[in-house]
């Protein structure tokens, strides 16, 4: 096999790994979307918030990492049912755009809270597999990718358990079809909404935490792309499915590292976006969506 | 004095660009590309003037022009998403158009001066104002003659026929096109009018500044752009200067707190929009005004 060949294995292991906390990101943005019908543009940065949490009870402690990912998760959790009070709970519920303005201005606040708690700089994040790397074949496996990849594996299987075995799930997937219909047939509108939100809020948590161990650090500057990549997977997949978030993430973390490899770091975000518009012109409903986008 | 007739400048451009998003919102729609015609509104208009040599005034609606042709094309496969996808595909089109001007290099030797795009340095020497010796107040009037022009316009169309179609397919798009109104129609004139308004104001800007970056066009100029609106309200052309007028107060008057103004920013925003969802000058807002002015003008019911 060429060297290129080689490469390009290489970076399509990479990627697919990486992809795996896009698609965890892309999960909690499509759940949200899924049940309330409308986007919570701060959920990336409930990720990110989570896992500062996680890293100061890390310099607080210096304790294990279990620690620092149990803190980030239930952190995040509780982030999640601030954001549900604060800019979904007392909303009109046919209007999307106050919602959309008010999680806005949450991306603001607690963007700021955290470049005010950390001066603006990034912060060494634990890394658990530190700089470990396996041999398969002629290819290399970083012990953080894999780690993360697993990790996200994990979440993505209680998930299903979750949502197609347990009364809560069944609960969320009826009022993502149908809330009015769901209400009728007693089901608790608000707590469903409020449990959606504190779960993809420690989706997110897992996800901030594997990203930080996997990158090193983590630094306010993370907030923007995050949230902008979160949209993306989760509009790749279709909006509201959460299979397609998964292929989706995987989709774009394969096709991220294969344009940084082939074109740099300049042209990468730009073959992105390109994607995403051919999808939405092709396939507007995304991979796994309805045909027509909602 | 100079101050605050830098700030009534800086004013103009933002009214200008919550405009240019205000007359997408009605239609229902909502646009993060308005920084991106913004963008090529300031790059286009900057070159016309100071590496064409033409004069300020078409290079302006040059500016302009080419701001809504893009918003004309965007328009069109904007029409296939619709809602929440609209938002995820005019961000691309805002950080596509962002890339460009980053991996953009054209310059010109003008005398001892190297001018144009420079990739990641941006776009120095747009110098059109100080060349011709503009004093601030001259700087002032010239960009206010654009504002009022595109509030009057709007103020005009809104009373028009244009409007009410406007409105109509933002309140429900299945009733509108049960009524017979062309929705292709509405929101590729409502996308080709905001890239218009858009472009205008960042050819105002760029020769304001006399530089511009890709830097300054980003998602958080996108965001601005709505966030006028959406929190100043869409119920009259006064709700996007309402929320300029809430921002800026906010961002001059907060100042004294120093660094904990930025937090506040963020809990302001969502206080606001629980208090008052749709905007601060809102539908329900301007009906009640209507009626308050009404009795006082007899003459204006026998219109009716």
């Amino acid at each position: 096999m060429t060297d290129l060949a080689l490469d390009i294995v290489q970076q399509l292991l990479n990627g697919f790994l990486f992809g795996s906390s896009y698609a965890l990101i892309g999960i909690g943005f499509t759940m949200i979307f899924g049940v309330m019908d409308k986007l919570n543009l701060a959920f990336g940065v409930t990720a990110l918030a989570g896992a500062y949490v996680g890293l100061g009870v890390f310099h607080l402690t210096r304790g294990p990492f279990v620690l620092v990912f149990v803190t980030a998760v239930v952190s995040s959790g509780l982030i999640g049912l601030v954001m549900e009070l604060a800019c979904f709970r007392w909303m009109p519920r046919d209007y999307p755009l106050a919602p959309l303005m008010a999680t806005m201005g949450m991306l603001f606040f607690i963007d700021e809270v955290i470049s005010h708690a950390t001066h603006g700089r990034p912060m060494a994040f634990p890394a658990p597999m530190g700089t470990a790397m396996m041999n398969v074949g002629p290819w290399l496996l970083r012990g953080d990718l894999g780690f993360m990849f697993l990790a996200a594996l994990a979440v993505m299987g209680l998930l299903w358990v979750l949502v197609y075995r347990t009364r809560l799930g069944l609960a969320t997937r009826a009022v993502s079809q149908q809330p009015v219909a769901a209400q009728l047939c007693g089901i608790a509108l608000r707590r469903v909404n409020a449990s959606v939100f504190i779960l993809t809020g420690m989706i997110g948590g897992v996800a901030g935490a594997l990203i930080g161990s996997a990158v090193g650090n983590l630094s306010p500057l993370l907030s923007l792309p995050l949230t902008i990549k979160g949209l993306v997977t989760a509009v790749l997949g279709g909006l509201g499915s959460i299979p397609g978030a998964i292929a989706g993430g995987l989709l774009l973390g394969v096709v991220e590292y294969q344009a940084l490899y082939f074109f740099g770091i300049g042209y990468r975000d730009m073959v992105t976006y390109l994607m995403l518009f051919a999808f939405l012109v092709f396939r507007p409903g995304g991979l796994f969506g309805q045909r027509a986008g909602r | 004095m100079d101050f605050y007739l830098s700030l009534l400048t800086l004013f103009g451009f933002r009214i200008l660009l919550g405009l240019s998003a205000y007359v997408v919102i009605l239609t229902g729609q909502i646009s993060m590309a308005q920084a991106g015609f913004y963008a090529i509104g300031a790059y286009v208009a900057g070159a016309a003037t100071s590496m064409m040599g033409w004069p300020i005034f078409p290079a302006i609606l040059l500016g302009g022009a080419v701001g809504g042709a893009f918003g004309f094309l965007v328009g069109f496969p904007a029409l296939r998403v619709r809602g929440l996808f609209l938002v995820v595909a005019t961000l691309a089109f805002t950080e596509i158009i962002r890339m460009v001007f980053l991996n953009l290099t054209y310059t010109i030797r003008v005398g001892e001066r190297t001018i144009g795009p420079a990739g990641a340095e941006g776009f120095r020497g747009i110098t059109y104002y100080y060349q011709n010796g503009w004093s601030v107040l001259q700087i002032v009037a010239f960009t206010w003659l654009f504002v009022v022009a595109v509030l009057l316009a709007f103020w005009i169309m809104d009373r028009s026929r244009a409007g009410a179609v406007l409105r109509a397919v933002g309140e429900d798009e299945l009733a509108a096109a049960c009524v017979g109104i062309n929705l292709t129609a509405a929101k590729v004139a409502a996308m080709t009018a905001g890239g218009l308004v858009a472009g205008l104001a960042g050819a105002l800007y760029a020769h304001y500044a006399t530089y511009v970056s890709q830097e300054d066009f980003g998602v958080l100029l996108a965001t601005f752009a709505i966030a006028y609106p959406l929190v100043g309200g869409t119920g009259s052309v006064l709700g996007p200067i309402a929320g300029v007028l809430f921002f800026s107060l906010l961002v001059d008057g907060l100042r004294f707190l120093g660094d904990w103004r930025n937090l506040l920013f963020g809990v302001l925003i969502v206080l606001m929009m629980n208090l008052r969802p749709h905007g601060i000058i809102d539908v329900g807002l301007v009906r009640r005004a209507a009626a308050l002015l009404r009795p006082a003008r007899p003459s204006a019911r026998a219109g009716d």
